[in-house]
């Protein structure tokens, strides 16, 4: 059976198209429901505190770090390369910045510094992966476990740097209209994102790269330079949450950023992004899986339920989130 | 179509902006509580840390909130604003990820509410925890005079599972214990004592344990010291494991896996701090005197606590006598207010 034949029969679980079944099954809509679900969980749970301006400031300040992250990932996977590496680098970035502030360096300059050390890192990515054609599930798995231990050496035996800085603590905690600022401006940085990956032509090249790279090499475009930039900003977005990290933590530690790829994808893959298949996922949807899992974990907060379930719950979402994708037909879909 | 796609994607990004601005009132008239447990799953400790101090606070008629830390450091920051937001009047809290505390002391001080913190000191926090340099001599010396009655102080290897991550309180604990062998046993030669990073966790540290028994392997006389029970399971675990588990004894920190009914028969001796009872002293030297309204200065250094918690010190055999955890929890609770489980169940009582 050919490609061709197996694209004009799609499976006995595929829906048949409706418009308005199409809809609600799409990616940002079926995320926007989940989220508004959520929403409506919390209200009935909790009660009106859920929604009250301290607590939706609690989840936002936690919210920072993963957003900017997701954001910056999210142009690797639709340009059809995962970084798996985003987690380690965030832990390497707050080691790094918290190092230099303990030396006495100012934070711009630290973060400056950081930052140029990061893109370092994503440009080995890039070039394992796109200069050498490596596997990016493979080179980027060999970057987390590198820049992990690179991390516990410069934390070195004590396991932490403390560089406590108030002024630092202060701009990240900083509130504006009684929510935090570094949250509103990642929720702009979010939609910047969905605005370029919709409405530029950089990001329609970077979702063409990602849906057919033979196909869009043939219309021209540079797939080696768009996967090398993708994956230079999946760099730099980690490095800037590793920065934010170590502002708001007042340290570095051996946890910082430990798992945070899985949340961060998991999330992403719930908000409609696919990690091995490139081109599909908005930001916008991709903000709204992060949104719908902090919903779940400050219900559980509030209430007082062991966290553990948060896994469980998210574990359901994400495989409600892949059949529904199977359910409407996965590529055929897109 | 496209449209009421922007459109709810909008509103569902929005809304939490939207909502946020709701302004909730509560009122409060009663003392309230919250406890932020360490939330490792590797402990049964933590928990009934939680239980013991909801117990109390129950007692003394208080409003209670618990949240997990998750062993997160950023899980424990957000619970310091949660607690904030629950309009709580004193907290206690377990951070065996302490590298985020001096952010939560810094968003505890600016809301004015007063936290103490267990075994981990921070200079914005009341100091409640045991004399960890005592508890290692302490029991560092019980395993030397074990391994000069067994071993004529001649071991071929005297192991540190180390937790780096809890930094002075490691080298207070596990230093302490080398410091206490050599007090027993002085003539022990520098490269006969090896270390490996054990994080504390029997799971974490069983691969590294097995690393450092493969690159020794004709070491048969093996003495353990470390952190806490768990981390010197660890290489008792790994030992096992390779069948050279006949001439390991190892001496632990917290009694955690010293009780009950599988004690490895390897783990000679642990210190007993009885984590689980801390609450009382907290409660006694600290949050009581808040909730009266006479909040005592603030004691932050480890060296000078604000309550300090006696080390017991116990040979395998003489911890049979103590209770396991749920019935010393038990017992603590149904004891009059202010009695230590130290007071209740120490075998050695000085």
């Amino acid at each position: 059976m050919t490609d061709t034949a197996l694209k004009s029969e799609p499976a006995d679980y595929v829906l048949p198209h409706h418009p308005v079944r199409d809809f609600l099954t799409g990616s940002v809509a079926s995320i926007g429901i989940t989220f508004i679900l959520v929403l409506a969980v919390g209200l009935f749970w909790v009660g009106p505190k859920f929604v009250s301006f301290g607590n939706v400031s609690i989840m936002g300040t936690f919210l920072i770090v993963p957003l900017i992250v997701g954001a910056f990932a999210g142009f690797a996977l639709l340009s059809g390369v995962v970084d798996l590496s985003i987690g380690s680098m965030v832990g390497f970035s707050s080691a790094i910045f918290a190092l230099l502030l303990s030396m006495g360096w100012d934070p711009f300059s630290a973060a400056a510094v950081t930052l140029a050390f990061c893109l370092f890192f994503g440009a080995i990515n890039a070039v394992a992966i796109v200069g050498f054609g490596a596997e990016p599930i493979a080179a980027t798995l060999g970057m987390l476990v590198a820049l992990r231990g690179i991390t516990w050496v410069l934390l070195g035996t004590q396991g932490a740097i403390f560089a406590f800085n108030i002024e630092l603590f202060n701009l990240v905690s900083t509130q504006v209209f009684g929510l935090p600022l570094f949250f509103l401006l990642a929720i702009g940085l979010t939609l910047l994102a969905a605005l370029i990956v919709t409405r530029t032509r950089i990001g329609r090249h970077v979702q063409a790269v990602g849906g057919d790279d033979k196909a869009a090499a043939r219309a021209g475009i540079s797939v080696k330079r768009v996967r090398a930039g993708a994956l230079l900003l999946s760099a730099f977005g980690a490095g800037l949450g590793g920065i934010v990290f170590a502002g708001q933590l007042g340290s570095a530690a051996r946890a910082t950023g430990l798992g945070l790829e899985f949340q961060v994808y998991a999330a992403l893959m719930i908000g409609g992004y696919s990690i091995l298949r490139g081109g599909v996922g908005n930001p916008i949807g991709g903000a709204l899986g992060l949104l719908a899992v902090a919903g779940v974990s400050n219900i559980l907060d509030l209430l007082a339920i062991s966290p553990y379930y948060v896994n469980i719950i998210v574990g359901l979402l994400l495989l409600a989130a892949v059949l529904l994708d199977r359910l409407r037909g996965g590529d055929a879909f897109e | 179509m496209h449209t009421m796609k922007r459109a709810i994607a909008v509103m569902a990004l929005a809304t939490p902006a939207v909502l946020g601005f709701v302004g909730i009132a509560e009122a409060q008239d009663k003392f309230k509580l919250g406890m932020a447990v360490g939330g490792n799953t590797c402990c049964e400790w933590m928990k009934a840390q939680g239980d013991v101090a909801r117990a109390i606070a129950e007692q003394n008629g208080w409003d209670y909130v618990e949240l997990s830390n998750n062993n997160d450091p950023a899980t424990a920051l957000k619970n310091a604003q949660i607690f904030v937001q629950e309009g709580v009047d004193a907290v206690i809290q377990f951070n065996g990820q302490p590298s985020s505390n001096p952010a939560i002391s810094a968003v505890m001080k600016q809301a004015n509410i007063p936290i103490v913190t267990y075994d981990i000191a921070d200079p914005g926090m009341y100091f409640v925890g045991i004399d960890n340099l005592g508890a290692g001599i302490a029991g560092g010396e019980a395993l030397g005079k074990i391994i000069k009655e067994k071993w004529n102080c001649e071991p071929d290897l005297v192991i540190s599972s180390e937790g780096a991550g809890a930094g002075i309180v490691n080298e207070w604990r596990t230093g302490g214990m080398r410091t206490g062998v050599k007090n027993i046993c002085p003539d022990i030669p520098a490269e006969k004592y090896v270390s490996f990073e054990g994080s504390g966790d029997a799971a974490v540290a069983l691969q590294p344990a097995r690393d450092l028994l493969a690159a020794n392997p004709n070491a048969v006389k093996m003495a353990v010291v470390g952190i806490n029970d768990g981390g010197v399971l660890g290489l008792i675990n790994a030992a096992e494991q390779l069948g050279r588990a006949d001439e390991v004894i190892g001496w632990g920190q917290d009694g955690a896996f010293i009780t009950g009914d599988n004690v490895n028969p390897h783990l000679v001796g642990s210190v007993f701090y009885f984590l689980e009872g801390y609450a009382v002293y907290a409660v006694r030297d600290v949050i009581k005197p808040v909730a009266d309204g006479n909040t005592p200065p603030l004691k932050a250094d480890a060296g000078d606590p604000a309550s300090k918690v006696q080390p017991c010190p116990v040979t395998a055999e003489q911890a049979k006598s103590v209770p396991d955890m749920p019935e010393r929890v038990a017992q603590l609770l149904a004891a009059p207010a202010g009695t230590t489980a130290y007071d209740l169940f120490c075998p050695n009582k000085g």
